[in-house]
């Protein structure tokens, strides 16, 4: 149990702004499916239980194979994402680690080619939404919702 | 070169992100401080754009020069108040929340002892509001103009 701060009950007003980004997010077209993936694999590297939980459950209830979230650190090794999805995660974690590298051209370039422009932009939103989410809920220690 | 001018590709999340924007800035929180908080974040992110911006910004408030260039290493330099010091840790720590996973008792505790509970969740999400806009123009390849 925590007794860091719940932003919902601290700064109400903030939380709906964050909130009306994710709407954008979400209404953009790009297909649930894919944010799904993005939202798992940013919340596996920036260790977000809260997320993962949430994001996990929320995948599987939209018909996401189990193994492909269980081996998801691990995509590049597999035939199991096809083309869009594997430059999404390639850019999702090249933005989630920005710090470290920036995104390469060659990751730009292969996430360009996959997703026409404003299901590119909508991604980078996404892919930039989820850590920030992640940053707020490691931040106050929120507690996976465990069923 | 710019990659995509994320504002035309995508006007939702750019009015999405406008509104999460104002909602920090209209929190109650001191500018000053939340101007701090974004240039240390895109020192890290190494965020060119947003150093650009914000630095100017600071600096056109009434900032003094030597506090932005010796921001890199608050830690040694006597020009921060505690309540600046708590809030450059908590950047620090979430900015780069992949390396440890987690926001450390000592340094949540020191920014909770600052801050009522309204001003750090606002706090947060200045920090990750930068983070965000850090990851759109880093990766969109957003470059200043030289004043």
């Amino acid at each position: 149990m925590t007794n860091r701060i719940k932003l919902y009950e601290a700064f109400p007003e903030g939380l709906r702004a964050m909130g009306g980004v994710r709407t954008a997010v979400d209404d953009s077209g790009l297909e649930t499916s894919l944010i799904e993936l993005v939202d798992a694999r940013a919340s596996q590297i920036n260790g977000c239980a809260f997320c993962l939980n949430m994001h996990v459950a929320s995948a599987l209830k939209h018909g996401e194979n189990e193994m492909r979230l269980l081996v998801l650190p691990a995509w590049r090794e597999t035939t199991w994402f096809t083309e869009r999805e594997r430059a999404a995660l390639a850019l999702t974690e090249a933005m989630t680690l920005i710090a470290d590298g920036h995104v390469p051209d060659a990751v730009w370039e292969a996430a360009a080619e996959e997703f026409e422009e404003r299901d590119l932009a909508a991604l980078m939103l996404a892919i930039s939404q989820i850590n920030a989410w992640n940053r707020l809920q490691v931040a106050t220690e929120a507690p996976p919702r465990l069923e | 070169m710019v990659r995509i001018n994320f504002a035309e590709a995508f006007p939702e999340g750019q009015k999405a992100m406008y509104g999460f924007a104002r909602a920090v800035h209209q929190s109650g929180l001191e500018d000053s401080l939340i101007q701090l908080v974004l240039t240390r974040a895109s020192q890290i992110n190494g965020c060119a754009w947003c150093l650009d911006m914000h630095t100017r910004d600071a600096m056109k408030a009434g900032e003094q020069p030597i506090r932005l260039h010796l921001l890199h290493a608050w830690r040694e330099a006597p020009l921060y108040n505690e309540r600046e010091r708590a809030a450059l840790a908590l950047t620090e720590s979430m900015t780069l929340i992949a390396e440890s996973k987690r926001v450390p008792d000592d340094i949540y505790n020191a920014a909770a002892a600052q801050f009522s509970e309204r001003e750090l969740a606002a706090l947060m999400l200045a920090i990750v509001e930068i983070n965000t806009w850090n990851r759109l123009a880093i990766t969109a390849e957003k470059s200043p103009v030289l004043a």
